[in-house]
């Protein structure tokens, strides 16, 4: 998905020349042919996160529509009141590119997982979340941050990323159906997505599976229309079980009270100690295809 | 480098320094002493040497307060300049008014950047710079730091940076008034030697007097060989006011109906 995020990056500043991306000392190999392209508007502020953000939202005081390409940790938690002050208080258009979301990079250690990034990010008025589940998704999450004027967080995985649509979906703003029938609903949102693809396409049943990449603002109203005869809603993201989608649809469903039933799959809200690598720690916290299989299945019948 | 007419500024000076006592009293506002120290170097930007005017509105010089719990003393200057309106000065810190104590960009246009955590105001006015080089626009990219404020490592990632970049339209200052909210920067860390700290990150660095027109403009007007420039400029905390100057209370304290009387006497005879 880095790529998809970047090549669309690369496609935009040719025909802008107000494109402008800054990394932290990140993107070894990602972007090499942007900086070789165009390094009048490319710049490493090495490994100073605070001076990365300011910097950025000064450039775009200027009119530039700025990218900062880091890890999760780097563009977000490490500089939150930059994120928080200058991008988001005076609304720029500057967009922060994080890799690694969730424990894509398990077992490198807490430090550089990101499990809270979208608990943290919905604190801040103005702030688009984007959380592409897959490298079509990517690329329409690019083009969007491309073409915003307001802040932007776009949360990626790594490389590699399979994809979950058989072809290129609309739009990212509203909630993308997969399978459309089914009592039951399976959201999600990110990398995670190919574990609940997987998870409905296995169990062969009457399953509604529905990508979320745009966490906000969530399009309720188009959610709402997709969610017709579901009476149960699972949430499944790489992510604090507590803070992210699932407490999306919680605060949702209290506050239109439809009436749904709600399971909440995620990474339970503690720092992780254990030593696995991607698939492990899905496994350990009840993300992979086989743990969503098994709930979905007790859910489907208790229907 | 035109000449300064430094008899206009002191009395504009002098002004400001009323109305901040003004303002502080009518909104009980604090930072008075904060305020004050920085007073000489803003009336030199936008009584001398910004180039900013409503007319010419695009191409105007950028100033970028990044101590701004002195705001007092911005709103101050920016009313006499007729940037923004008395009444709104007025009313800062009223309910329902729009200017607050720190700097909130879509209060008005003539402010550059919201400001008031320490240590981002100067980050931003280097993307600035850097922003306005790069579009071979050659408009002056100017910021005033607090002395405390450079304790931020921010400041110090952005000073790192900065001499790489070839903005020698971007000039600091750094108001030292060696009073902070609970000590003297001088003996809170190793502030000294600045000079040479900020030198050796390849600054073009340089001391003033920080109420002596003369000086501080001459420092802006000096060449910078291609380096982003600071000075910092020896500064007195409360300047102006005799009960107030060098006092770190006047970091906070509220000037009531009885202590502007005295002070307003203080500035009478200074002028």
């Amino acid at each position: 998905m880095r790529s998809s995020v970047i090549s669309r990056i690369n496609i935009a500043a040719k025909n802008r020349d107000d494109i402008f991306l800054i990394t932290g000392d990140a993107g070894f190999g990602v972007l090499d042919a942007y900086q070789k392209e165009f390094p009048g508007r490319f710049l490493n502020l090495g490994i100073a996160e605070q001076n990365t953000v300011s910097f950025a939202s000064g450039l775009a005081l200027t009119g530039y529509k700025v990218f900062i390409y880091n890890i999760v940790p780097f563009v977000l938690f490490r500089c939150f009141e930059q994120v928080r002050n200058d991008i988001c208080y005076q609304n720029l258009p500057v967009t922060l590119i994080g890799i690694g979301s969730g424990v894509t990079y398990a077992p490198q250690g807490v430090t550089h997982y990101s499990v809270e990034d979208i608990a943290i990010a919905r604190t801040l008025p103005n702030l688009v979340i984007l959380s592409p589940g897959d490298p079509y998704e990517a690329e329409l999450c690019a083009e969007y941050a491309i073409n915003s004027k307001r802040p932007v967080y776009i949360r990626i995985a790594k490389s590699g990323e399979a994809k979950i649509h058989c072809r290129r979906p609309l739009s990212i703003t509203k909630p993308i159906t997969i399978n459309k029938e089914g009592e039951v609903a399976v959201l999600f949102h990110g990398s995670v997505a190919i574990e609940a693809y997987n998870a409905v396409q296995e169990l062969n049943k009457k399953i509604k599976l529905i990508s979320v990449p745009m966490l906000n603002p969530v399009d309720f109203r188009a959610l709402k229309q997709e969610l017709r005869g579901a009476h149960t809603v699972v949430t499944v993201e790489e992510h604090f079980v507590d803070g992210g989608l699932g407490s999306i649809i919680a605060e949702w469903i209290i506050k239109e009270k439809t009436g749904l039933k709600l399971i909440k799959l995620g990474i339970r809200n503690e720092f992780i100690h254990a030593v696995k690598n991607n698939a492990g720690m899905r496994q350990e916290y009840g993300i992979s295809a086989q743990a969503i299989k098994n709930i979905l299945l007790k859910a489907c019948r208790h229907a | 480098m035109r000449l300064p007419n430094i008899n206009k500024l002191k009395k504009i000076s002098n002004q400001a320094r009323k109305l901040i006592i003004e303002v502080a009293c009518c909104s009980k506002s604090a930072h008075v002493g904060s305020s004050l120290s920085c007073v000489d170097i803003l009336v030199s930007l936008y009584f001398h040497q910004l180039h900013i005017s409503k007319k010419d509105w695009d191409k105007r010089d950028i100033f970028v307060l990044s101590k701004a719990h002195a705001a007092m003393a911005f709103y101050a200057t920016l009313a006499l300049k007729g940037l923004i309106k008395p009444d709104i000065l007025k009313a800062y810190l009223q309910n329902d008014g729009s200017l607050p104590a720190h700097l909130d960009k879509f209060t008005s246009k003539t402010i550059e950047a919201s400001a008031g955590s320490l240590g981002h105001g100067f980050n931003m006015a280097l993307g600035m710079a850097y922003g306005y080089k790069l579009k071979n626009d050659r408009r002056k990219v100017f910021t005033l730091i607090g002395d405390g404020e450079s304790q931020e490592g921010s400041v110090w990632e952005g000073a790192l940076f900065a001499s790489k970049l070839g903005i020698d339209n971007f000039i600091a200052i750094m108001d030292h008034n060696d009073l902070q909210g609970y000590g003297r920067p001088t003996q809170i860390c190793h502030f000294e030697p600045i000079l040479d700290k900020w030198r050796a990150f390849g600054w073009d660095a340089r001391r003033v007097d920080g109420h002596d027109f003369s000086s501080i403009i001459s420092a802006f007007n000096s060449p910078n060989r291609s380096k982003p420039k600071i000075i910092i400029a020896d500064t007195c905390k409360g300047k102006g006011v005799t009960f107030m100057e060098d006092q770190m209370k006047w970091h906070y304290f509220i000037v009531t109906e009885e202590l502007k009387k005295k002070a307003l006497e203080c500035l009478c005879k200074n002028i």
